[in-house]
């Protein structure tokens, strides 16, 4: 009783189940036209692809720069202290630096031992055993911890730069500062290029979307004559663009690894050079999934602005 | 359902066009009607005021005591599904066989396809059209494919059965046959609105006529 009041003199003729037959019955009618249109539809995938593998790569770029960096974790960044000839207040500060929350060890190395530091590498001992004073300074290499921040080594040169009997501090930016540099622009470009090339993605597919839409504008004059609801006529265009999206992001997942098969070779052998190596991560399971979910919402939001815009308004008769 | 009024209907268009002006009518349940005028009289408007494509400028349309220009977006499509409608054009869709093409209305109302393969043999045999239902309505001639448009109007069983210049490019046999079905269909209860300025077939007929003039009943 309740429910005819609510529905009026105009009874539902529709089977609870119904809704599920519709929805499969647009899945099976989206699939067959996209099947048969396969130029169109190999296009989009193409164009929705190219516009979401730049950011996917930036992607596992940022990823694998900040997995290098982790692996490169011992070149921590650092100060060296170098002192005046005769220096006496060496040791102190050495002793007020380590007790320092940022640093995480201070080495110490003498006059005396430059000396024989230098003579070992340079093999110039014989010129310098006729010099009557020793010309090398004492000097104090500061390493920092793992996540100190750039301002912490700033402070901690400028400190020394002030202290009595400090002839010259230079603060050495390390790989690991590099890469994390890097790692942040990778991150920041491929934010910008995600959002740039997702709106691409979004509007390629509303400009698909609205051709079909175009294309079927007397069946669905028809169909709003004969009682279909607004999202009934939406429907298969919404299944439309989530299909083109997912096929892009497919498309995407192929070209990125493409690209990982094309450098990795390259990359390794630089790498080499520097005495390291680096295992190719983030491309897996959970990165495809993201790409082809995300091309998939991607081209769901085209085919909305596209729908929202054809739709209003249809003029039946 | 049935009963259709429209009470001091006005309706203007964007261009200023007044289509319909303080237009009081009453269909009564039951009753086939004709919606006859000079082109430009209203008779569109009407039926597309009553299929709510459109809303009154001012004014009321009952149905069974609703005010259906009033009908929210969710109850609209309910409202359409108890509704039959035929066209001078005939709306079918070309690439789509006569089976489908009747069947549309159930498949949208999401009707099981068992129920739709029986409702469809039904309707298309009452036009006499089952052996050409796998047929595109292009294969056909106009008279069968006014009939086809027929077969999906009442293939749902709506209580309403709305016909805008349905017999508009047909010889007068097949005019005649054509309302041979309305009458039909009204036989068993539906209340049937033909717009039609085919005067000679009207008056062959003995149906309430409802003339219209500038939007206005004049007769």
């Amino acid at each position: 009783m309740r429910d005819s009041r609510k529905q009026g003199p105009w009874p539902r003729i529709s089977h609870p189940w119904g809704r599920w037959r519709g929805h499969w019955r647009v899945a099976r009618e989206v699939f067959f036209f996209v099947s048969t249109h396969t130029g169109t539809s190999l296009l989009v995938w193409l164009l929705v692809g190219i516009a979401l593998a730049l950011p996917a790569s930036l992607m596992l770029v940022q990823t694998n720069l900040s997995r290098l960096a982790v692996d490169w974790g011992g070149g921590r960044a650092s100060v060296s202290v170098y002192m005046e000839l005769g220096a006496l207040n060496t040791a102190e500060l050495a002793a007020q630096l380590g007790r320092r929350a940022e640093v995480e060890a201070v080495a110490l190395t003498s006059q005396d031992e430059a000396l024989q530091e230098f003579t070992a590498y340079t093999g110039f001992g014989d010129a310098l055993a006729g010099l009557t004073r020793n010309p090398l300074p004492a000097s104090l290499r500061v390493t920092f911890v793992a996540d100190a921040h750039a301002d912490a080594l700033e402070a901690v040169a400028a400190l020394m730069r002030e202290a009595d009997g400090v002839a010259d501090v230079v603060v050495e930016r390390t790989w690991l500062e590099r890469i994390n540099a890097i790692s942040r622009l990778a991150n920041a470009l491929g934010l910008v290029f995600g959002v740039l090339f997702g709106v691409g993605a979004a509007l390629v597919t509303a400009t698909t979307v609205r051709f079909a839409i175009d294309s079927q504008l007397d069946e669905l004059k028809v169909m709003k004559l004969v009682g279909a609801s607004d999202a009934q006529l939406r429907r298969p265009f919404l299944y439309f663009g989530a299909l083109y999206g997912a096929g892009g992001g497919l498309v995407a997942t192929m070209l990125v690894s493409l690209g990982l098969i094309v450098l990795e070779v390259p990359l390794l052998d630089l790498l080499g050079s520097f005495d390291q190596t680096l295992v190719l991560g983030g491309f897996d399971a959970a990165f495809v999934v993201t790409l082809v979910g995300l091309g998939s919402a991607l081209g769901m939001a085209g085919a909305v602005l596209a729908v929202r815009q054809r739709l209003a308004g249809l003029d039946v008769m | 359902m049935g009963r259709i009024e429209f009470l001091n209907v006005y309706k203007r268009y964007p261009n200023g066009f007044e289509a319909l002006q303080d237009l009081s009518l009453v269909f009564e349940e039951g009753s086939m009607t004709f919606l006859t005028g000079h082109s430009g009289a209203g008779k569109t408007t009407c039926l597309k005021l009553l299929l709510c494509l459109d809303n009154p400028t001012h004014g009321q349309i009952l149905v069974n005591g609703v005010n259906v220009s009033r009908l929210s977006a969710r109850r609209l499509p309910h409202y359409r599904q108890n509704l039959g409608a035929v066209f001078q054009d005939h709306k079918l869709l070309a690439a789509r066989s006569v089976f489908d093409n009747v069947a549309l209305p159930l498949r949208v109302s999401h009707m099981r396809e068992r129920e739709v393969r029986r409702r469809v043999s039904a309707a298309l045999n009452r036009v006499g059209l089952l052996e050409r239902e796998s047929l595109l309505p292009m294969q056909l001639s106009t008279g069968e494919q006014q009939r086809v448009g027929i077969a999906r109007a009442v293939v749902s069983r709506p209580k309403i059965l709305l016909a805008d210049e349905p017999t508009g490019n047909l010889d007068p046999e097949l005019s005649e046959d054509i309302m041979a079905l309305f009458q039909g269909f009204n036989e068993v209860g539906a209340t049937v609105i033909v717009a039609s300025h085919d005067r000679a077939l009207i008056e062959s007929l003995d149906n309430p006529v409802v003339e219209l003039s500038h939007g206005s009943r004049v007769g």
